[in-house]
């Protein structure tokens, strides 16, 4: 079982879509996926057309009263199944903060999956905080996506001081460029730049279209509901590169 | 926990259209697909799967071809691989799951297609409010059988899937119907019936059947085997249809050797040389085989250095099974052959005359299977008490040879007597058996091995060739030796006293 986090300090950088179109692809190549919504938002769960509510809230589930197993729902698509949000995720930090040990105890919680799932995804909420922590000691790749801006490139800087301070040496970051507008001079520049300069930026590139946006509207992955274009190709193209590391 | 899925029968006025009319009464669905299926059903000739509990299946549709492994009672999908052929062998399949699953079941036997049918599938995604599938039915609409459902539960939606399951019968009248049904019912339809055949011997014989008739009622059977697997031998299709044909000949000639002095004398003579041939004729090939199928152990017994050089060994067998099987082949389809088997065929199906002729015909078959199976368990007592470490090979061959008579007798026989007792009196024999068995195949395999060499030396194979196959014959001639130590114990263990008593018990001469 691989732990993948989509992960950004900053939000609206296009989490979300990465770990359900990710999700999505895994599952067509027949691995068993699970993406766990850990936003309060509920944006996966949406997509999803699953409703973002669980059986006692995060305490409940942080507590290990109930297994993750019997909250789980399975989604329209074969082999992916969804970890419900619930709007009690936004105390997440709270309730983590009373149990011992709380950055082991998203790790703890997801091992009895080792057996049923082959890739599981963790839909992150924006903020670095201790529900954060905990997301990087249960992952093994964390996958965070940027906008080539130089505001989202100080945020990754943040990302890897944060990551090289507390000493997460079993983690991978895996920084790509999402939300890529090739009209805006300044993005392609970023990307240009910055690829030379940060060799371990992925070189798919997830573009700014108007088609990833329809998500939201059709409530559904991007290869459910179209099928071949730029966006589906560049997710492909993320997907194969990611499997790298694995 | 996840609900499984459940199985439904229409009643044969309900077509699929009246269905969902009904449950659109009270459901909000989507038809996610619709289209044109055939099914086949794929076993081994001897219905391995079917045996082991599970049902192998390829549906084929302009959208997907795939091959399913289900269980059959529970209808749980034990393994899928979307191919547009289906392999013969499970060694030939690319997705190791799916090799994984069929090969402790099928071994070296071949996959074959039993039966196939046209239908139309429906996906049917039952929606809730937000239009997100919370079940899904596959609707299996057949020509000549009554349709069927399968309601999918899906993880999370437990409720949606017993509402469901309600409705269906309270509402709609369908009723359960277990998985495996349909495959059984297409078979009656074709005047088949699953497991119709199996290597091995069930004759049941009357005890106090006149001997002759009842040895006639053997060979019956034993022709019926040969004629089975005929067709299979001489296509090649696996090495099991020359394997049962074979036991078959040697059952008949075991007969024909100790059934002594119920059939007249020169039915016996005429008969038992078309059967010596037939042995003789068969047994290259059936040698190879056994040297292809053993081919991976010989390969694994290798060190790890040496693996890949005994390569050129696969090849030159499998040469040489190929011309063997030719001739096999030629010789199967001669004239000949078929003037003798169909001579057999009518002398089996004279009528015995009222006045027995023969010594022994006139007995019971009860009484002469106590008298066969006494005399040559004695020989076999006998032979094995002369064995001791220095006895050369020969004598253990000659044992092994009582030993299988005594063998097949009791498998003749073995209607007349107590199931339990008979059982454990052949399971014991096995055991001994195996023993010999194992010693004269390492030794036939490691002459053989050796014989190879020399042929494949004139043929330039590399000279590491050369050097696995002496190391391999070293681990032969080591095993067989192995073998040859674990004599003793094993016959020791065949004539405890207790065994013994039940020897004496079963097959003491009793009237019938």
């Amino acid at each position: 079982m691989t732990i993948i986090a989509t992960y950004n300090i900053k939000g609206g950088v296009g989490k979300t879509s990465t770990a359900v179109n990710l999700a999505f692809l895994a599952a067509q190549e027949n691995y068993k996926t699970l993406i766990w919504d850990l936003d309060p938002q509920g944006a996966s769960s949406y997509y999803f057309r699953v409703k973002p509510k669980i059986k006692g809230g995060s305490k409940a589930l942080i507590a290990g009263e109930r297994e993750l197993d019997g909250l789980i729902k399975a989604t329209d698509f074969d082999n992916l199944d969804l970890l419900p949000a619930d709007f009690s995720f936004r105390n997440l930090d709270l309730v983590l903060d009373e149990r011992k040990k709380p950055t082991q105890r998203l790790k703890k919680l997801l091992a009895p999956l080792a057996e049923e799932y082959d890739f599981i995804f963790l839909d992150c909420p924006p903020n670095i905080s201790l529900l954060s922590e905990a997301i990087f000691e249960a992952s093994q790749l964390l996958l965070s996506p940027i906008i080539p801006t130089t505001l989202s490139l100080r945020t990754l800087e943040q990302l890897k001081k944060h990551i090289k301070d507390n000493k997460l040496k079993k983690i991978q970051l895996l920084p790509f460029f999402s939300m890529a507008d090739r009209r805006k001079k300044m993005h392609r520049e970023i990307i240009e730049t910055l690829a030379l300069q940060h060799p371990d930026i992925l070189n798919s590139v997830i573009p700014y279209a108007s088609d990833i946006e329809r998500m939201g509207l059709e409530r559904m992955p991007l290869a459910g509901y179209i099928g071949k274009s730029r966006s589906t190709e560049a997710y492909k193209s993320l997907w194969q590169e990611v499997k790298m590391f694995v | 926990m996840m609900e499984r899925p459940l199985y439904f029968e229409f009643p044969s006025n309900l077509t699929v259209k009246k269905f969902l009319n009904k449950l659109g009464k009270s459901q909000d669905f989507e038809i996610f697909n619709q289209q044109y299926t055939i099914k086949t059903f794929y076993d081994s000739f001897d219905w391995r799967l079917y045996g082991a509990g599970i049902n192998c299946e390829l549906r084929q549709s302009k959208l997907c071809s795939e091959l399913l492994l289900t269980n059959n009672k529970t209808g749980q999908l034990v393994a899928r691989v979307e191919t547009e052929d289906v392999p013969q062998f499970y060694q030939q399949f690319t997705d190791i799951t799916f090799a994984q699953q069929l090969a402790p079941h099928l071994e070296m036997r071949a996959l074959l297609s039993v039966c196939s049918l046209p239908l139309e599938t429906y996906q049917v995604n039952i929606l809730n409010k937000d239009q997100k599938t919370i079940l899904r039915l596959r609707i299996d609409e057949y020509e000549l059988l009554n349709n069927r459902i399968e309601i999918c539960p899906l993880k999370g939606y437990e409720k949606a899937h017993k509402n469901i399951a309600h409705f269906l019968q309270e509402k709609i009248d369908l009723s359960a119907a277990p998985y495996s049904t349909v495959l059984n019912e297409v078979l009656k339809q074709q005047g088949k019936r699953p497991q119709d055949y199996c290597s091995k011997l069930v004759i049941n014989l009357k005890p106090d059947m006149r001997a002759d008739k009842a040895c006639k009622l053997i060979y019956k059977q034993l022709l019926q085997a040969i004629e089975i697997n005929e067709v299979g031998t001489i296509a090649n299709i696996d090495s099991e249809f020359l394997h049962d044909f074979r036991v078959a000949i040697r059952r008949t000639r075991a007969g024909l050797s100790q059934f002594k002095n119920t059939l007249t004398e020169e039915a016996v003579t005429t008969h038992a040389s078309f059967f010596a041939w037939l042995g003789k004729i068969t047994g290259k090939t059936r040698d190879l085989d056994v040297y292809l199928l053993s081919y991976p152990q010989y390969k694994a017994l290798l060190p790890l250095t040496l693996q890949n050089d005994i390569a050129p060994l696969y090849d030159f067998l499998v040469q040489k099974q190929t011309e063997a099987q030719k001739e096999l082949a030629e010789q199967l389809s001669s004239y000949e052959y078929r003037r003798q088997l169909v001579a057999w065929k009518e002398y089996l199906h004279e009528k015995l005359p009222s006045e027995t002729l023969e010594a022994n015909a006139g007995l019971s078959i009860y009484q002469l299977a106590n008298i066969r199976i006494k005399k040559v368990y004695q020989m076999v007592l006998k032979e094995g008490a002369l064995i001791d470490k220095d006895s050369p090979a020969e004598a253990l061959h000659d044992l092994r040879k009582t030993c299988k008579k005594l063998r097949y007798l009791m498998e003749f026989f073995q209607s007349l007597y107590p199931e339990k007792e008979i059982k454990q009196l052949i399971k014991s024999l096995k055991g001994f058996q195996a023993i010999l068995g194992d010693f004269q195949d390492y030794e036939v395999q490691e002459l053989s091995i050796k014989e190879f060499s020399t042929e494949m030396m004139q043929n330039h194979v590399p000279a590491n060739t050369l050097l696995a196959m002496g190391v391999l014959v070293q681990y032969l001639d080591s095993m067989k030796c192995n073998a040859r130590e674990q004599f003793s114990e094993q016959f020791a263990l065949f004539i405890e006293p207790q065994n013994r008593a039940m020897f004496k018990q079963l097959f003491s001469v009793k009237e019938a």
